[in-house]
């Protein structure tokens, strides 16, 4: 396990989000240590993913403070702008760009955010492209992959960007089952590396394995948080109870 | 331990606030649009006065002093008389042109999918002929070929079944005759009593389920009506009277009467729509997010009532002429009945008759009143955007049918249908919900298309406005009543598209 | 490690062959399946058989009057585009040929064809013409050797694919081979087939026996020369340069050619070079404004593309386009208002498209130098009057300007179509309800209202002493009613884009104008391909429209000009032969055009996705 820092790199105070009448956030409390990686689970439709689409502002919070690496998130430009880049993010259906080769896909964003010369950032996506396992795939485009591949070509492209925090929204859930694990692989060779990450998934080996801090969200807030040791063994609240019996 | 949160809702500057920017960005392109349309409108008010033109809308009023070919009017009495001429021109090949264009676009549709090859491939040959080719090089094709039909005079005088010139085709025709108001009234009635009888051979059907020939069944009543009411029309001549009651009812009916009722129908009609507008979004949580689509056409709604009402209190015309339309349209139908010059109305209902051509001077001739002539303009543009759009539609159907899913054909052919049956009873019905809305964009095609007969002199609305500003010099005016008149068609026909298709979204849910 | 399935190493399964099939197969399955199809075949059939004849009846006629059209070609083409000027034309022309030589080599277009299909096409032909000589109104002599061209087609492809057996299907030929034959075959057939031709001078009815485009032969013959070296080269080419660079390079060249063939080479402009050359004022000295903007322009847009430039940049651009607006209120060249419009939208431009390193800068600066030249040029080009003496306003007309109204309406339409389609897929409500109601209301209007709108309403809307041509006055009428048209496509393949593309671009800390630029544009455009094409034949069409107010396009020719010619040919009874070749003409452009955008459909689809 990695070691914490010591400092707090994301704070939520009572964040609170709407949908039009439906309220998908009610108060989220949390903060989260540099280097900590966090594994949100919850039922679905508990707010868990608008929480972290929340933090690099893919979604506008209502009402309450999220501050990431010190800079407030609000309306201003320049904020979101800086946010962005420094929070990488990978999604349930990769949402890679497919009139895109998997080299242009990971070296698009540093190229023109943060306007690294060519050849920079192409030896820096190659070697991106070998950590998660697939240097050869470079001149392909994203439709001629497996979904294991597109996934880890999608954290890449997240990496190049030399992001201070990565969240991950069920990165696993599109997946055939086989093509899990790689994908699994890939984020534990990350989270020891030392990146603070947030996850949504249901993998609840990887909570076992790998996460410093369990989140349990439902009905748009935390019910209960822990370690995976505490979480998976002695849970206290009802509703923890009741959805780990379920899911396990 | 932890870094403080310190900067609480601090409101970033102006020039960084995403959300001032968006609004000021809107603001600054709509200020320039108004600008430059200022711009335009100052420059063309001041050219109108340098070139002493004028702007307004006399030219509804007055007299004309134009001609027209072909239409209700031949010599219009004012400029709305005479748009209204172009109106009507515009629609007889809109609404002829689509119910034909609709019967042969099916069949075609469904041709160029049948396995019989000749069949499949003249389908085709005239899908991509006819669609490849500018409509109007085919709309002068066709007048052009009237043109090879004229022939010396000699031999054609006389009464004739079919006469071809570059003055149009001459055919047999059934007219209206001096019984025909009475027998209609039997016609009418047959076709409630139709209806009836095909509601109860349906549940006939559902309840028994034996074959009930519905439509047969439908179709004799009408039949038997019509056959009935042909010889015994004169006795409906007691609704003359009747007719003529309602007609001094409407001419005794004081003005603000009228102007009340349109009023308080203009306001009720649009409150109704929103009503209904309102239920349609109301979810069983509660009445759901209006998007800003909806609130525009709720405020439209409104206002258009509102505007309606006050016109129709302001302006004491319109109900005037309302009155004076329905007394009239009474009177018409007071002289139609009952007491003919000769004594009881004892004629027949229809008269067929045929084209008979004259001479009238040397070389020149002319249609005389038998049968009905075609004229080439009609001709010309008719079968022009008729076949032109068939080609379209065509395409559409079969897109449609391919749409509907494989699996469905084979299920139906599963169920031991045969192929014409499941063409019928599975496919068409779930293919004309993917149509629909294509098809209703190609009648409004075909309904602007109607526009081309400028170029064959046939005195549509286009060509109509075109006189007019010849001979007024109101150009200004008589474009921006084209774009009103357009825009109204195009509304009018896509609403009815889009009720039709909620209605069939609305059954298969 | 996962382990490994190793599968036994066998050939797999064939298919069994199919049974053998012969006409009366073919016949019983496809015309004769069942008696309702069988009674369908033989009542179509007949219909089909009757409608030939009546038509090739009429075609072939004696008393048609197709000298009327043969005659007429070159007005048909140009109008009365004046002889002793007629090499420019050609030039343009020949541009244009080896342009498509070099562009079917480059995107090696067609592939090839096996010899099976060839034997089948030859035989369709062949079959065709047996038909036509039989349904038509021919004499015996011409009845018997048309069929006999018919039977030998039909025989020798059949003995071939005898001959070639189960080769005849992988053997293949390139597509473009066959292609260049067939103009090819026309090009000898001018030197060789003599046809009956009136003599125009005094007695025009006697007919003697000439050579086909006596005038025209030896530049069509350099034409075809062209056209075939210019695709070698292509050929050659793709050899020696990477693909992407040449087409890169084509593409520019195509933008390029049009606007200089007819600004320059076909309008050929007197040029004031007094005023051009002259020290800059504010009516005068095109040359150095075009370089003083060049350079100044260069210089703020390096500055402005620098990393870490942000908002003083936004500040920069936004205070250049007040100024570009400002200007139209002053009195001043044309060119120079347009500099500072194109010199604001490359500065709000240049802090997000500029990269940190020199190369992307250098390329912006590229293109804005590119910009100005572009701009002077061709604003240079229309201020100068036209030299070409023709007796009408327009100094061509035929189908060279039904050409250039389609492709001038379609290209500047476009830039115009996809801001309005981004303006009616926007989430700011006050552009959207702009683009929404100018769309509606240039859709719900008929092009013909619109055009007569544009010929006696723009005159009203300008400022005293401006005017404008009615061709320019159609051609603005055509773009801004194409862009409406092309908008709506547009929009259908913008909607078409995931919002998680959107969402994933966002997440990697690109803007909104390069989220548009990089990723929603390129996928919504290549989705809209066809209905583009569809709008772009579309556009070709209703150019026909414009012989209404009365301009000179081709059908104008084929339907008012030759019907009333007297002298030196009496053509006026021929109204059917025009409108026929110009429905053909406008045919073949439609329809090639269609088929290309089939397989253009059929490649994409199959090559990246």
């Amino acid at each position: 396990m990695a070691d914490l820092g010591q400092d707090d790199i994301i704070i939520c105070e009572g964040v609170k989000k709407w949908f039009g009448d439906f309220q998908a956030l009610t108060g989220v409390t949390t903060r989260i240590k540099e280097q900590e990686v966090v594994v949100v689970i919850g039922p679905s439709g508990s707010g868990k993913s608008t929480f972290i689409r929340c933090i690099n502002r893919l979604e506008a919070h209502q009402e309450g403070t999220i501050v990431v690496d010190g800079i407030e998130l609000t309306n201003d430009l320049r904020n979101i702008e800086k946010i962005r880049a420094e929070v990488g993010m990978v999604f349930q259906q990769f949402n890679l760009f497919p009139h895109l080769t998997v080299l242009d896909n990971v070296t698009l964003a540093p190229l023109w955010v943060r306007k690294t010369p060519k050849g920079e950032s192409d030896a820096q996506a190659m070697q991106l492209l070998e950590r998660v396992g697939i240097p050869e795939q470079a001149e392909k485009y994203p439709g001629q992959l497996s979904g294991g591949q597109q996934q880890r070509v999608a954290i890449a492209r997240a990496l190049a960007m030399n992001p201070k925090i990565m969240l991950f929204d069920e990165p696993t859930s599109a997946l055939d089952p086989e093509m899990i694990k790689e994908v699994l692989d890939v984020m534990k060779e990350l989270a020891q590396s030392g990146m603070t990450m947030i996850v949504v998934t249901h993998e609840m080996g990887f909570a076992r394995e790998v996460a410093d801090r369990v989140l349990f969200f439902d009905y748009g807030t935390i019910v209960e948080e822990g370690t995976p040791e505490h979480f998976f063994t002695s849970p206290e609240h009802d509703r923890t109870k009741l959805f780990l019996s379920q899911i396990l | 331990m932890a870094v403080e949160v310190q900067q609480r809702h601090q409101r970033p500057p102006l020039w960084r606030d995403v959300t001032v920017l968006k609004w000021a960005a809107q603001l600054v392109v709509l200020a320039v649009v108004a600008a430059i349309l200022w711009i335009l409108g100052t420059t063309g008010a001041g050219n109108i006065d340098d070139r002493g033109l004028t702007f307004g809308w006399r030219w509804l009023t007055d007299p004309p002093g134009i001609s027209i070919r072909e239409g209700i009017d031949l010599l219009p009495d004012s400029g709305s008389r005479a748009m209204l001429v172009g109106i009507v021109n515009m629609l007889r090949v809109t609404v002829s042109g689509i119910i034909v264009a609709t019967i042969l676009g099916t069949i075609i549709g469904i041709a160029r999918l049948s396995k019989n090859w000749i069949v499949n491939k003249t389908a085709n040959v005239y899908i991509e002929t006819i669609r490849n080719t500018p409509l109007l090089v085919q709309i002068f094709f066709w007048a052009a070929l009237l043109r090879l039909f004229d022939e010396p005079l000699e031999a054609d005088i006389g009464v004739k079944w079919l006469h071809i010139s570059s003055k149009g085709l001459a055919i047999p025709w059934i007219r209206p005759d001096i019984g025909f108001w009475q027998w209609l009234v039997f016609v009418v009635v047959g076709l409630y009593f139709a209806r009836v009888m095909y509601r109860r051979r349906i549940r006939h059907l559902e309840e028994s389920g034996e074959e009930a020939y519905a439509f047969t069944y439908a179709a004799g009543t009408v039949l038997l009506f019509a056959l009935v009411g042909w010889f015994a029309h004169p006795l409906m001549a007691f609704l003359g009277p009747v007719w003529g009651g309602i007609a001094s009812f409407f001419g005794a009916l004081p003005t603000w009467v009228v102007q009340a009722v349109l009023a308080v129908g203009a306001l009720g009609i649009a409150g109704w729509w929103i009503k209904r507008f309102l239920d349609g979004l109301r979810t069983p949580a509660g009445l759901a997010k209006l998007t800003d689509d909806d609130i525009f056409r709720i405020v439209f709604a409104s206002l258009a009532g509102v505007i309606f009402a006050a016109l129709f209190i302001v302006q004491g015309g319109i109900s005037n002429l309302v009155l004076d339309g329905m007394r009239n349209l009474f009177e018409f139908f007071d002289g139609k009945f009952g007491a003919a010059e000769g004594g009881l109305r004892t004629g027949l209902p229809l008269r067929w008759s045929r084209p008979f051509v004259e001479v009238t001077g040397a070389n020149f001739f002319q249609y005389g009143s038998g049968g009905i002539v075609i004229t080439g303009g009609f001709f010309a543009i008719w079968v022009g955007v008729t076949l032109y759009t068939a080609s379209f539609i065509a395409e559409v159907v079969r897109a449609g049918i391919l749409a509907v899913v494989r699996g469905q054909t084979e299920a139906a052919s599963a169920l031991g249908l045969r192929r014409s049956q499941s063409l019928r009873l599975v496919i068409l019905p779930q293919a004309f919900r993917i149509i629909l809305p294509p098809l209703g964009n190609q009648y409004l095609n075909l309904a602007k298309n109607t526009s081309l007969g400028i170029a064959v002199s046939y005195p549509e609305i286009v060509l109509v406005g075109q006189t007019l500003y010849n001979q007024t010099g109101q150009t200004l005016p008589v474009v921006l009543f084209w774009m009103v008149f357009y825009l109204s068609v195009s509304l009018i026909l896509s609403s009815i598209v889009n009720y039709y298709n909620r209605k069939l979204q609305l059954v298969e849910r | 490690m996962t382990g490994r399935i190793v599968l036994p190493d066998t050939e797999p399964e064939r298919p069994p062959e199919p049974p053998p099939h012969g006409p009366i197969v073919w016949a019983h399955e496809n015309l004769f399946s069942t008696v309702a199809s069988g009674i369908l075949t033989v009542v179509v059939g007949t219909l089909v058989v009757l409608f030939l004849v009546g038509v090739l009846g009429f075609i072939f006629g004696a008393d048609r009057r197709w000298d009327a059209v043969f005659f007429n070609t070159r007005l048909m083409m140009t109008q009365a585009y004046p002889e002793d000027q007629y090499f420019r034309v050609w030039l343009s022309l020949g541009i244009i040929v080896s342009l498509t030589g070099l562009s079917l080599a480059v995107w090696q277009v067609g592939g090839r064809v096996s010899l099976n299909r060839i034997t089948r096409l030859l035989s369709s032909i062949g079959a065709g013409l047996i038909g036509l000589e039989v349904l038509g109104p021919f004499s015996i002599r011409a009845r018997v050797i048309g069929i006999l061209i018919g039977l030998v087609l039909i025989g020798g492809s059949y003995l071939v694919k005898r001959a070639a057996g189960e080769r005849a299907k992988q053997e293949t030929i390139p597509l473009m081979a066959i292609v260049g034959i067939v103009p090819a075959l026309g090009v000898v057939a001018l030197y060789v087939l003599r046809i009956p031709t009136r003599l125009a001078e005094d007695n025009y009815a006697e007919q003697v026996l000439a050579p086909i485009a006596n005038s025209t032969r030896i530049p069509i013959t350099v034409l075809f020369v062209v056209g075939v070296v210019a695709y070698s080269v292509g050929v050659l080419m793709l050899d020696r340069m990477p693909n992407a660079t040449a087409r890169v390079a084509l593409v520019g060249l195509w933008v390029l050619s049009l606007p200089a063939i007819v600004l320059t080479i076909l309008r050929d402009p007197e040029l004031d070079y007094d005023k051009i050359l002259a020290i800059p004022g504010f009516q005068e000295g095109y040359l150095w404004w075009a370089v003083i903007f060049a350079v100044g322009g260069s210089l703020l847009i390096t500055y402005l593309g620098s990393p870490a430039r942000g908002e003083g940049g936004r500040a920069i651009g936004g205070l250049l386009v007040v100024v570009a607006l400002a200007s139209w209120g002053v009195s001043m060249l044309v060119l120079i208002r347009l500099f500072l419009l194109f010199l604001a939208t490359f500065a709000l431009a240049a802090p997000t498209f500029g990269g940190g390193e020199g190369r992307a800068r250098a390329r912006i600066v590229g293109l804005w130098v590119m910009t100005v030249a572009a701009a002077a040029y061709f604003v240079v080009l229309v201020s100068g009057p036209s030299t070409v003496q023709v007796q009408t306003t327009f100094f061509i007309g035929g189908l060279f300007l039904s050409f250039i109204l389609a492709i001038f309406g379609i290209v500047l339409s476009f830039p115009l179509g996809v801001l309005f389609a981004l303006g009616r897929t926007s989430s700011m409500p006050i552009f959207r309800l702009m683009c929404v109601a100018y769309i509606e209301v240039v859709r719900g209007v008929p092009f013909i209202t619109w055009l007569l709108t544009a010929i006696i309403v723009f005159p009203i809307f300008l400022p005293l002493g401006v005017q404008v041509s009615n061709v320019v006055a159609v051609l603005v009428m055509t773009v801004l009613f194409s862009a409406a048209y092309l908008a709506e496509n547009v929009r259908g393949g913008l909607q078409s884009v995931s919002g998680g593309q959107i969402e994933a671009a966002k997440a990697l800390g690109m803007t909104t104008a390069q989220t548009t630029v990089f990723i929603i544009l390129p996928q919504a455009l290549r989705a809209v391909i066809p209905a583009l094409v569809g709008q772009v034949i579309g556009t070709f069409k209703d150019t026909s429209l414009v012989i209404i107010v009365g301009l000179f396009d081709f059908l104008a020719i084929a339907r008012n000009v030759i019907p009333n010619q007297r002298v030196p040919f009496n053509n006026l009874d021929a109204l059917t032969e025009p409108l026929m070749y110009a429905a053909l003409v406008y045919w073949i452009f439609t329809f090639s055009f269609s088929r290309a955008s089939q397989r253009l459909e059929k490649k994409l689809g199959v090559g990246e996705r």
